[in-house]
């Protein structure tokens, strides 16, 4: 789940632009990382020792992991370790846009270190979507401390970005949220949750997001705005509402409600909203929690 | 019973949920399978079916799925009503299977889930 804030990082420090973000979200899945990129994540290697080794890659016709030995940058066990990590997903994505020329591999080394360092995250944690790390950075990110719900509204957040993971799929980049008081919806599936948190919910996109995120739920391309575009759209919705009561009357013993979901089209919504869009191949998805 | 003369009655007001749950119905060799979008037309389309087992969301517009199961119990005591719901707390675990509930799925449901209850409901 780090991976996808990391992604909004590299936007925010404008080292990516967002197209060359969802280019290589688009890829990172296909992408594996080559050793460089392994190397200077475990900082065994620097980026222009990488360099070197590429460069000599050039000369001789031999495994890149053999002339890093070669050359006395890695010893075999580094070797092996690092390639046995290969399915890292923000190393993935790291390589993804390495490829594409958006950033160096010294440019995603320095912007990976910066992003660990900022957050004091490992490894370990970047592979490990739960936790209190995740709901650290997510308070930070969101700003919900001033909140007197931010236990909810956490809870909320980081549920969700692990449906999405889970239903929907990893290829998308948090965008950061806005409270307002009103906001426009072209379309949109709401379930009110009611109890000790009461709060409406909504999914709100554009008809082509709209229509993509509920493709990815149902596993079949819907390309008309139809009841099953809503349905799916809602069913997500009423999934990750329904998990999260579970999750709420488990952890802080509350029970909530759930009412059954409504669909609007062209809209106004007005309350205490909090705003959270997301940023897919298909367009950006907007959640809300209305307080 | 077998399972190619079992009814089944599918109470969920997600078209998309009804539809993934018939596929998997169908896969299993379920031929007479009916559907209701919400509380009001579970209890009718019980009465006029009389389905082996029934499949009921909770949240559900105009009668909800517990309320709707209660009324089904009221119709035929033995009815074989299994909740399948994302709302799977404790509270409603227990206020289901109170109620009578012959079984609780917590959404989303799998295919194995389906199939492992069909074959129970079988016997």
């Amino acid at each position: 789940m780090f991976t996808q804030f990391f992604g909004n990082y590299l936007l925010n420090k404008q080292l990516v632009d967002t197209k060359q973000l969802a280019d290589a979200l688009a890829v990172q899945k296909q992408t594996r990382p080559r050793l460089g990129v392994l190397a200077i994540n475990a900082g065994y290697m620097t980026a222009e020792q990488v360099d070197m080794v590429h460069a000599e890659q050039q000369r001789v016709d031999k495994r890149i992991g053999d002339i890093a030995c070669d050359m006395g940058f890695l010893t075999h066990e580094q070797v092996e370790e690092l390639l046995s990590s290969q399915g890292a997903a923000h190393l993935q994505l790291g390589q993804a846009l390495v490829n594409s020329g958006a950033m160096t591999n010294t440019e995603f080394a320095e912007a990976l270190n910066s992003y660990k360092n900022e957050n004091s995250l490992t490894d370990v944690d970047f592979s490990d979507g739960s936790g209190a790390k995740i709901d650290e950075l997510i308070k930070k990110f969101y700003n919900f401390a001033d909140d007197s719900r931010s236990a909810y509204l956490t809870e909320y957040i980081a549920l969700l970005f692990k449906n999405i993971i889970r239903f929907i799929g990893d290829d998308f980049t948090p965008l950061a949220s806005t409270k307002v008081t009103e906001a426009a919806s072209e379309l949109a599936a709401v379930q009110k949750i009611t109890g000790d948190f009461t709060c409406s919910t909504v999914i709100s996109a554009p008809e082509k997001a709209y229509l993509g995120f509920a493709s990815r739920y149902a596993g079949e391309e819907l390309t008309e705005l139809d009841e099953m575009a809503h349905a799916s759209c809602g069913e997500f919705l009423n999934l990750h509402n329904g998990l999260f009561t579970v999750n709420v009357s488990n952890e802080m013993n509350t029970e909530l409600k759930l009412q059954p979901q409504d669909y609007l089209e062209n809209s106004g919504i007005s309350g205490e909203i909090y705003v959270i869009p997301l940023v897919f191949p298909f367009g950006t998805v907007s959640f809300m929690a209305v307080l | 019973m077998s399972v190619e003369t079992m009814k089944v009655l599918i109470c969920d007001d997600s078209i998309l949920a009804r539809k993934k749950t018939k596929t998997a119905l169908t896969q299993l060799g379920v031929t007479q399978i009916f559907e209701a979008a919400d509380g009001e037309q579970a209890i009718a389309a019980y009465k006029e079916h009389q389905p082996d087992i029934t499949l009921m969301d909770i949240v559900m517009p105009k009668i909800d799925g517990v309320s709707a199961l209660k009324a089904i119990l009221a119709e035929n005591p033995k009815a074989k009503v299994v909740m399948a719901s994302s709302v799977g707390t404790q509270e409603n675990l227990k206020e289901a299977i109170k109620a009578g509930a012959f079984d609780f799925l917590q959404k989303p449901i799998s295919e194995d889930q389906i199939k492992v209850l069909i074959n129970k409901a079988a016997k």
